[in-house]
C-alpha cells in the first residue's frame, strides 16, 4: 500500500470561513438530526485524523490538525441545543445579553418584572435559609417553601427549553420558506427565552445549594 | 480577577442596606437584573416631597461583588440630592469610582438603571411627569 492521499482525491476541506454548520454541509437550522450528525463527525474526523497525514507533507499534516480541531469545535457548538441555539442567534447577527456584558448599554431587558420580582423574592428567602443554617436552625416552613419554590423553578425551567423548541420548528420553517420576517421574530423571541433561562438556572442552583440536594 | 480596593471596601462593608416601605408614597423602589448573568439588585429611595431631595436610600442585590459595591455606592451618592440631580447619575461615573474592568460594566449599568427604576417609581405614585423620557418602572 502506498500512501494513497496523494494520488487519490483529498478528503474535503471545510469552505473557507465556514460557519459550523456548513462544517456539516447543513443549512442554519436548529431542529436538527443529532444522530446523523454525530455520524458524519465520526467519518469526517477519520478522514482528517492526523495520525492518517504522518507521513504526507508538512502542509498536509497542517491541514488536517486544523480540519480535525474546526470538527471537533463545530460538533460541540452543534451537539448540545443550548449552545446550538446561541450561536446560531450571534451568527443572525442578535445581540445576547451575555455578549452585551461588556458593552456600555445593553440593547433591550427582555426578562419581564414579574419574574425579576420571583427572583428577588426566593433570593431572599434562600438568604434567610442559609442563615438559619449557619446558626443551625432549620425552619420546616421556610424549608418547605423552598422545596416548592425548587419545584416550581424545575418546572418553568423545563418550560422555557421546551419553549424553545417550539420556536426552533418556527425558524426551520421560516428558513424554508425564507421569509426573513418570521425567522427575524422566531430569533428575537429566542433570545428573549435564552435571558429568561439564565435568571431561572440560577435560582435552580441556588435553590439546590440551600437545600443541601 | 483582582477588585479594586474601593470595591473591596463597598463589598466587604456595604453601605445602606435594607428596606424602606414599599407602600409609603414617599418611597420609590427599583428592582433590576441583570440578563447576562442572572443577577438582581433592589433600589430604593425616600423622597421629601417639598423639596424632592432623597432623604433616604437602601439597597439590596444578590450579585457579584462589583454590583454590590456598585448598587452601596449608588446610595451613597443619591443620598443628599434631588431627584433631577440623582438622574444624572450614570454608570461611568461607578466604572470610574470604583475602577471597574471593562467585563464588569454591566454591574454598574445595573445600580444606574436601579436608580432610574426608583425614581421612576416614585415619580409615577407622585403624578410627576415633566421627565418623560424616564422608563417608569412597571
Ligand atoms: S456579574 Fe452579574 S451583576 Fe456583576
Amino acid at each position: 500500500m502506498t500512501n494513497g492521499d496523494d494520488v487519490s482525491t483529498p478528503p474535503q476541506s471545510a469552505p473557507q470561513g465556514a460557519d459550523y454548520f456548513s462544517v456539516f454541509s447543513l443549512p442554519r437550522l436548529l431542529d436538527l438530526d443529532m444522530k446523523a450528525i454525530e455520524r458524519a463527525f465520526y467519518r469526517r474526523s477519520r478522514e482528517v485524523h492526523p495520525d492518517r497525514f504522518a507521513q504526507a507533507s508538512a502542509e498536509k499534516q497542517q491541514w488536517s490538525l486544523e480540519q480535525t480541531s474546526l470538527l471537533n469545535d463545530a460538533y460541540r457548538a452543534l451537539k448540545d441545543p443550548i449552545a446550538r441555539t446561541e450561536y446560531l442567534l450571534r451568527l443572525e447577527g442578535i445581540t445576547l445579553a451575555e455578549d452585551a456584558a461588556t458593552a456600555d448599554r445593553q440593547e433591550k431587558k427582555n426578562v419581564p418584572p414579574e419574574l425579576l420580582a420571583e427572583v428577588f423574592e426566593l433570593n431572599m428567602q434562600l438568604e434567610e435559609m442559609r442563615m438559619n443554617a449557619q446558626m443551625g436552625e432549620d425552619d420546616p416552613q421556610l424549608r418547605r417553601d423552598l422545596e416548592q419554590a425548587q419545584a416550581e423553578f424545575a418546572g418553568q425551567f423545563a418550560g422555557i427549553e421546551a419553549a424553545i423548541r417550539t420556536e426552533w420548528g418556527k425558524w426551520d420553517a421560516a428558513s424554508n420558506s425564507d421569509n426573513s420576517a418570521d425567522k427575524q421574530a422566531a430569533a428575537e423571541r429566542m433570545a428573549a427565552l435564552l435571558d429568561k433561562r439564565r435568571y431561572v438556572r440560577n435560582l435552580v442552583r441556588d435553590v439546590q445549594q440551600a437545600l443541601g440536594n | 480577577m483582582a477588585y479594586s480596593d474601593k470595591v473591596v471596601d463597598h463589598y466587604s462593608n456595604p453601605r445602606n442596606v435594607g428596606t424602606l416601605d414599599k407602600s409609603s408614597t414617599e418611597v420609590g423602589t427599583g428592582l433590576v437584573g441583570a440578563p447576562e448573568c442572572g443577577d438582581v439588585m433592589r433600589l430604593q429611595i425616600k423622597v421629601n416631597p417639598e423639596t424632592q431631595v432623597i432623604e433616604e436610600a437602601k439597597f439590596k442585590t444578590f450579585g457579584c461583588g462589583s454590583a454590590i459595591a456598585s448598587s452601596s455606592l449608588a446610595t451613597e451618592w443619591v443620598k443628599g440630592k434631588t431627584i433631577a440631580e440623582a438622574m444624572t447619575i450614570s454608570n461611568t461615573d461607578i466604572v470610574k469610582e470604583l475602577a471597574l474592568p471593562p467585563v464588569k460594566i454591566h454591574c454598574s449599568v445595573l445600580a444606574e438603571d436601579a436608580i432610574r427604576a426608583a425614581i421612576g417609581d416614585w415619580k409615577a405614585k407622585n403624578g410627576v411627569t415633566e421627565t418623560a423620557e424616564v422608563a417608569v418602572a412597571k
